[in-house]
């Protein structure tokens, strides 16, 4: 091939984006798998069902069979008595701390005393 | 299967969701029965693990669909499907390759990849597009196929590839190039 005969750079002798247009062509799958599909689909979506239902009721039933149980009952009672314990020790300390405001006893009058000398 | 079935559904226990969310996906592949076909078929050249492929990707994108659908922000499905298919055939392939091969598959494995004899209908030209494209790197090749077998642009591309816009349109420009230099040859 001499160089007049030669395409000029940058033109293809090939089309190829031609070719592959033509050979590559979309394939329609057959009508078995789109019937196949939804029956797998239809199972597949009956079963997540399923397991949603006994997955809310395994909850329930856990929660409920939770609540019955006596072991369970023995964290709200320490809760509840260690919260009243600490309540009632509040309560001491605001009611001796009143008292001695009001009445400061022979410590005070002596500390009165000292302080007029 | 039950216990491999671990749908985003699952996880929101309204039955009005899941219900919605099932009908979404059911007009998904509806709309990607065919592009997920045909390339699947264009990886593995024959009909009956073509079927096979399609539908372990749509049980696959089933699975994931909602999470899926929430990070697409709106945007087309069909390049996860078929990133899903690609990695899909991947395996396909690295399974077969640990088999021992038959004579048949050894005899014209690009007629057996492609489905040489249908697709160009012994036309010498396209005959000879086909296997050259099977002599192009794996990441060329594939990139053609979503190209011009589904006609999926750039971006889409890209998204399946899992690679930026820039590179995969220099991927297809090469693969062109390569392609169309072989068959000048």
């Amino acid at each position: 091939m001499s160089a007049d005969e030669r395409p000029p750079k940058g033109v293809m002798t090939t089309d190829v984006e031609r070719l592959l247009s033509d050979a590559l062509r979309p394939i329609d799958p057959p009508q078995s798998l789109w019937s196949r599909f939804e029956e797998t689909f239809a199972a597949v979506t009956q079963a997540a069902a399923d397991e949603l239902s006994d997955w809310a009721d395994e909850l329930t039933d856990s929660e409920l069979s939770s609540l019955r149980d006596p072991r369970n009952w023995v964290r709200p009672v320490v809760a509840a008595a260690a919260g009243g314990v600490a309540t009632g020790a509040l309560v001491v300390l605001e009611v001796r701390r009143r008292s001695k405001r009001s009445n400061g006893g022979l410590k005070g009058l002596a500390g009165d005393l000292r302080s007029r000398i | 299967m039950n216990g491999e079935i671990e749908t985003a559904a699952q996880t929101s226990a309204d039955p009005a969701a899941k219900a919605e969310l099932d009908k979404a996906f059911s007009d998904l592949y509806r709309t990607h029965l065919r592009d997920v076909y045909s390339y699947s078929y264009y990886r593995v050249g024959n009909h009956h693990d073509a079927e096979d492929l399609t539908e372990q990707a749509f049980l696959q994108a089933y699975r994931h669909f909602e999470r899926a659908r929430r990070e697409s922000d709106g945007r087309p499905l069909r390049p996860w499907l078929i990133r899903i298919a690609h990695n899909l055939a991947s395996n396909h392939h690295r399974d077969r390759s640990r088999r021992p091969q038959t004579p048949l598959e050894n005899a014209d494995p690009i007629a057996a990849r492609h489905g040489t004899e249908a697709v160009a209908e012994g036309r010498e030209e396209l005959r000879a597009v086909i296997e050259n494209l099977g002599h192009l790197p794996d990441d060329r090749r594939e990139a053609l196929i979503m190209r011009f077998a589904l006609g999926m642009d750039n971006r889409e591309i890209a998204r399946a590839l899992g690679r930026t816009d820039g590179a995969t349109k220099v991927l297809i420009h090469r693969a062109i190039k390569q392609l169309q230099e072989e068959m000048d040859s």
